[in-house]
């Protein structure tokens, strides 16, 4: 199993955290090094010349559109699991709070709501939301981007791939 | 094993066909909101294809090596697919993309197996019934007799067993 992109999107609809494992070459770099960088943050352009922010924007408005697609079909009470394409397999867990997380997978990855469900009560509540430094809103990822928050998010993947 | 509907939407995002087979299996909505979802999925499938994270040919790269491939023949990779299958709690949305463009949404229960055969059945009497019948007007809304029918006794067939 690959893990592509995480995404965290607030109840404001900004995205917040964002984070790929993508091998070199499926960002344009072929001479890269074989092993995977971890690329975050930086406005880097896809092979598809989407920049980072755009991937971030569309994956947005997909999950926002499927989501009440789903609600108005299924009852209030469903909620959208994941879709899956011929190349991809994206992910979606929402909290109660709106907070929006979004994993991007190859298509033979198993259902990750309860992988995405252990980042938020292990990593985000842990090391996000307890932290008293962190403010109260992460505008622009404010208080996201912490040392034990990354450290954890990239030790977790890794372990799960 | 139960189907419960199937929505046909056209190559500009029109509503053609909606039929609904289960009662109980989907939240009842108006044909307005109807139109609107076939609409928005049509989008939605749209961006969903352009969100791929990988290079098309380096997906392929993978699944057969460039040495077996005879010379010659044109190595296009395949173009990216849109959304094929939706999980959410409460039913499971199969899409089919004809090579024209038209979108078959086949939603069934969670547990439904197998849904490909349906899908290509559905999409046989579909040519032979809707396709084939000289008073049909492209691109409008599905008026046909025998493909309801046809169609009635197949899915009966299936939510019976």
């Amino acid at each position: 199993m690959v893990i592509y992109s995480f995404y965290i999107f607030d109840r404001h609809t900004e995205c917040i955290y964002s984070k790929k494992w993508l091998p070199p070459s499926a960002e344009g770099n072929p001479t890269g090094p074989s092993t995977f960088p971890t690329t975050n943050g930086a406005p880097h352009r896809h092979y598809n010349g989407n920049k980072a922010s755009d991937d971030a924007k569309l994956i947005f408005g997909t999950v926002f559109s499927l989501r009440n697609m789903v609600r108005k079909l299924g009852g209030e009470d469903d909620a959208f699991i994941a879709y899956r394409t011929a190349q991809y397999k994206l992910h979606f867990y929402e909290t109660a709070s709106n907070l929006r997380l979004v994993m991007l997978t190859d298509t033979s990855a198993p259902s990750m709501r309860n992988v995405l469900h252990q980042i938020y009560i292990n990593l985000w509540v842990e090391f996000v939301v307890k932290n008293p430094l962190s403010p109260a809103e992460h505008k622009g990822g404010d208080g996201v981007r912490n040392e034990l928050f990354e450290y954890g998010l990239d030790q977790f993947i890794r372990g799960i791939m | 094993m139960t189907v419960f509907a199937l929505i046909i939407i056209n190559k500009a995002g029109g509503l053609v066909y909606n039929r609904t087979f289960y009662e109980g299996g989907l939240q009842k909505i108006s044909t307005n909101d109807l139109l609107v979802l076939a609409g928005t999925f049509h989008g939605v499938h749209a961006i969903t294809s352009r969100l791929s994270p990988v290079k098309p040919a380096q997906a392929q790269a993978q699944a057969t090596p460039p040495t077996q491939q005879p010379p010659g023949l044109l190595t296009r990779p395949e173009p990216p697919s849109g959304l094929e299958v939706l999980e959410t709690e409460n039913f499971r949305l199969q899409c089919f993309n004809t090579m024209t463009g038209t979108k078959f949404l086949l939603f069934t229960d969670t547990t439904q197996a197998n849904v490909d055969v349906v899908m290509r059945r559905v999409y046989e009497m579909y040519s032979d019934y809707v396709m084939k019948n000289p008073f049909y007007q492209l691109e409008m809304p599905i008026r046909c007799d025998m493909f309801d029918r046809k169609l009635s006794s197949y899915i009966r067939e299936i939510n019976n067993r």
